[in-house]
């Protein structure tokens, strides 16, 4: 997409969304050991909740495919892991949806992604996404039910947790800022 | 009459205070004329709920203030490198903050805070209980001791995913969850502190239930 040291337009950089997003089209329900597993019942209220938390995993996912050739080198393993994890929470998210006969909506061809043109646009695009994931999880867990299906999403958001730590620190700032993960940090 | 000025109270002696008024005016409400010291039938079929949350809780609070003790312990003796000790000084302060917001929610219910390890060999008999490595008081270095506090921040994270799966409140479900979740990013950190010292060995696993 964009060689070393070059400027991503955001037209380039939604285009590799897309790209990405058609290659990796069906991993998310299969890439997850989780979704071997029998998911807990999820009650029909809940789909909702759910769906969206999906749409953001998928948004991120597709924002870690575009920003990964902006990352310098020795960076790109771990995101490419940050990524194989957010594809795992997918998994784990479609897994929910279907155990109650719920339809999973097809991938968006692109995602609206900004236009961050250097590694430290790709980390604060990350990072806002993670937040963001972070903060739906903390709202939506207290409302689903029952009881493992909210700590299945809970093991989710201990990840993307952990993520928006280990990416603040590339950024040079604190890992962990409060005593409470909020989604605000 | 001049009083003294009043001693500074620490914050588990102002919540045990709160929950013994809490509890004294409880019991004054049943005893109160009307009342007829009779629970309504309401509150009577509300009690074993009521009661598993507060032994839910009262088990969070155990396992919080037993990390608490290793933080204190580990901090406070000069067993770990420099820039580990600055990388997790914060996180004995965390728990603190996670072990307060708990007991506020017991001392709400009226119930008994439940004490921390009074010692270092109680400690690490609680240690021993929860199959953590590594003892307080005979840590050969500051790799033995992150991989205790890295343990005991896999069973804090584990208690709060059972948590997840007992409590239905949504104000302490979102609770457990916050503190799962910064316990999940206390254990990022303390992985990137021991080898081989990579961002990628700090967030090993897609989804985190900790140590049942």
């Amino acid at each position: 997409m964009v060689g070393d040291g070059g400027g991503a337009s955001r037209r380039a950089l939604l285009g590799a969304a897309a790209v990405a997003g058609l290659a990796l089209s069906g991993c998310g329900a299969t890439a997850a050991p989780a979704s071997t597993r029998p998911a807990p019942a999820v009650a029909e209220r809940d789909l909702a909740l759910l769906l969206a938390a999906l749409e953001l995993e998928r948004r991120t996912v597709a924002a870690y495919v575009a920003g990964l050739p902006l990352l310098p080198r020795a960076l790109r393993g771990t995101v490419q892991q940050f990524l194989s994890e957010e594809l795992e929470h997918t998994g784990e998210l479609i897994s929910l949806v279907r155990s109650v006969g719920g339809r999973v909506p097809a991938r968006p061809n692109s995602f609206q992604l900004g236009h961050p043109s250097d590694a430290a646009g790709v980390l604060a695009l990350v990072h806002e996404l993670e937040s963001a994931q972070i903060a739906t999880y903390l709202s939506t867990i207290p409302q689903l039910s029952p009881g493992p299906v909210r700590a299945a999403v809970a093991s989710i958001l201990t990840v993307d947790a952990q993520h928006v730590s280990l990416i603040r620190l590339q950024q040079g700032q604190a890992p962990v800022p409060s005593a409470f993960v909020t989604g605000a940090e | 009459m001049i009083l003294p000025p009043p001693e500074p109270q620490t914050r588990r002696q102002l919540l045990r205070g709160a929950a013994a008024r809490t509890a004294s005016a409880a019991l004054a409400a049943a005893a109160a004329p009307g009342a007829g010291g009779v629970a309504p039938a309401s509150a009577a079929v509300a009690v074993p709920a009521a009661s598993a949350t507060i032994d839910r809780l009262q088990r969070l609070v155990r396992v919080e203030l037993l990390l608490e003790y290793c933080y204190r312990q580990v901090l406070s003796s000069t067993i770990l490198r420099p820039d580990a000790r600055r990388a997790i000084a914060p996180f004995e302060g965390h728990v603190e903050a996670h072990v307060a917001a708990l007991e506020a929610r017991l001392a709400a219910r009226g119930a008994t805070l439940p004490p921390g390890p009074a010692s270092v060999s109680q400690a690490n008999r609680f240690l021993a209980r929860r199959r953590v490595g590594g003892r307080l008081g005979h840590l050969r270095g500051d790799q033995d001791a992150l991989r205790l506090l890295l343990s005991m921040e896999q069973v804090v994270i584990g208690a709060h995913f059972v948590a997840l799966l007992k409590l239905s409140e949504p104000a302490l479900v979102e609770l457990s969850a916050q503190i799962m979740a910064t316990g999940a990013q206390h254990d990022a950190v303390l992985r990137l502190l021991l080898p081989p010292h990579k961002l990628g060995s700090a967030a090993p696993y897609g989804l985190v239930q900790g140590v049942q």
